[in-house]
């Protein structure tokens, strides 16, 4: 008997070990061959049937757990049910999305519409915002069986809200059907810790990386994406060798040029160098909040050298539209009221979200100034060319762009509900940062999006210039260019 | 954040390529980052010079650098 029991322990610390050292996170694909035309980056998407350039739509989704998850998917609805007149045909203005950019609980929702698409109105709602995911994750925690697994090194909680993810919500979904499915490209953003800089999940980091993408869990994406520190771990990817062939993105050509050390674009090159160190064997990856909660850092990005610039210059993008879709909360200010300092925790809760929240605005701010600029530029070639003409008629005139472009800048904020009857913002300004909100809670979120987009001025004048257009009427005159982002 | 200014002239309507990418047409204004580039011209390869590379900082959007491409 005595030697069945030790023979039986023997067993139980052998298999024990044997779990132990098994357990190990997904390592994404080493890519050997360079291909430009190959993996997850805008320029392959399949644009879609209903899908124009000239109108170019991206959309950006914050954090904040489930709450920003509601509020995004409130904005979708609402796109879809917003019929546009384009190029001789009605459109949903959910079709002409050309970009998601989100981070963290914004991350589920863009990554099950870039999957799923309009499974995203039947069942995301059951499948995830009215479920308590975080007493799922937790349950996981509790399972014994995995408690083995956490034992390994190198295997830790965020697996296992990874695993949850893939087989609960994301249906063990990869990258190649993200390809596939076309626009809109979604861009999950991260933070490398090694670095404190953004990461996202496309191509154009992967190839630096010496890595596929389209054989990378989406799910493991999200999970990186919503980590959030001290609760969940880092994600981690593995630094390839360059595949062969590899080419790096246009604009990163002589972009590290010493004395441009102080541009966006030596900077945005310094950031994709750290991968090309080898010597940087693996990457660890938390929550995209911590570099940029609103996702607007991947769009500026792309307005400066990416996607959008190139469709600028070429003159194919025609009204440029970007929602931000901002679920920031704001608790009352009681310190202030208060003789004695604040205390060791909320100094803490501070530290941690007053830069955040600084960096937000900072950013749309950027956005908003950076797509104005574009329109007094515009505007003084034609002044410059209506002066010439009564002053100098014979003077050349300035060179002209390839098309003015018409910008469009909304931020989707909860501040916002105070204009609107019956709604009180201090209700979506209290509410908690928690993958576990009540029905109630989720019902109103949803709500309250459509509402706050239909307000925004920007937003009316898009859809007054737009049907303008479509019925060959004058531009509204409450809507100059320019009034997309600062109203009249 | 701060664009310069680029127009690269040729006597054909022609896309331009920045560092190997078609970034518009000749005879339009193109909005760029400061900083150095490589400036050629798509096909058919009947222009001179082959490429030109440029540093294009200091210029505005009434007054770009100008980069002129002649039929070969």
């Amino acid at each position: 008997m005595m030697k069945y029991s030790i023979r039986t322990a023997y067993f139980l610390l052998g298999a024990l070990l044997l779990f132990t050292g098994c357990a190990h996170y997904i390592l994404n694909d080493q890519s050997r061959t360079f291909g430009p035309q190959a993996g997850y980056r805008f320029d392959i998407l399949d644009p879609g049937p209903h899908n124009s350039d000239s109108l170019f739509v991206c959309l950006m989704f914050s954090g904040g757990g489930t709450r920003a998850a509601a509020l995004s998917y409130g904005i979708m609805e609402v796109l879809r049910d917003t019929v546009i007149h384009v190029n001789g045909e009605d459109r949903r203005l959910l079709d002409e999305v050309d970009c998601i950019s989100s981070v963290s609980g914004g991350s589920f929702t863009a990554a099950y519409y870039g999957l799923f698409r309009e499974r995203l109105f039947d069942d995301f709602r059951s499948q995830f915002l009215e479920q308590n995911i975080q007493g799922a994750l937790t349950a996981r925690l509790f399972n014994p069986m995995n408690w083995v697994r956490l034992a390994s090194p190198d295997f830790s909680r965020i697996d296992l809200a990874a695993e949850f993810y893939d087989s609960d919500i994301f249906n063990a979904a990869t990258f190649d059907l993200l390809q596939k499915n076309g626009r809109p490209f979604v861009i999950l953003n991260a933070t490398n810790l090694g670095v404190d800089r953004r990461f996202d999940f496309t191509q154009e980091h992967f190839d630096a990386l010496g890595s596929r993408l389209e054989s990378y869990k989406v799910s493991r994406a999200v999970a990186a994406s919503s980590a959030f520190p001290y609760l969940l771990t880092p994600i981690s990817l593995k630094n390839y060798p360059l595949a062969e062939g590899y080419t790096p993105p246009w604009w990163y050509k002589d972009a590290l040029t010493p004395k441009d050390w102080t541009t966006e674009r030596y900077n945005a090159a310094k950031n994709l160098s750290v991968y090309q160190d080898k010597g940087n064997s693996y990457i660890h990856l938390m929550d995209g909040g911590l570099s940029d909660n609103i996702g607007a850092r991947a769009i500026l990005d792309a307005i400066d050298r990416g996607f959008i610039r190139t469709r600028i210059n070429q003159g194919a993008i025609q009204q440029l539209v970007l929602i931000v879709v901002n679920a920031r909360t704001q608790s009352e200010d009681q310190l202030s009221r208060n003789e004695s300092p604040p205390g060791f925790f909320t100094v803490a809760e501070k530290t941690a979200t007053v830069a955040m929240d600084n960096y937000s605005h900072d950013s749309v701010t950027k956005l908003r100034d950076a797509l104005y600029a574009r329109v007094q530029t515009q505007k003084d070639a034609e002044a410059c060319t209506s002066l010439l003409a009564i002053h100098c008629p014979k003077a050349p005139k300035p060179f002209p762009f390839a098309a003015d472009i018409d910008p469009y800048v909304m931020e989707i904020n909860f501040e916002a509900a105070s204009q609107i009857p019956g709604e009180d913002p201090r209700y979506y300004l209290d509410l908690p940062t928690s993958f576990k909100l009540s029905k109630e809670q989720v019902a109103k979120l949803i709500a309250i999006g459509p509402k706050l987009l239909k307000i925004a001025p920007q937003y009316q004048c898009l859809l007054k210039v737009l049907a303008a257009e479509a019925e060959g009427r004058p531009r509204p005159k409450e809507c100059p260019v320019g009034a997309g982002i600062f109203p009249q | 954040m701060a664009k310069e200014y680029l127009v690269v002239l040729f006597v054909r309507n022609r896309r331009v390529m920045i560092n190997g990418e078609f970034m518009g047409t000749t005879n339009k204004k193109l909005e760029l980052e400061r900083g150095p580039y490589e400036v050629t011209l798509g096909p058919p390869n009947n222009f001179r010079p082959a490429k030109q590379d440029v540093e294009l900082r200091n210029t505005s959007s009434l007054m770009p650098m100008i980069v002129e491409f002649e039929e070969a």
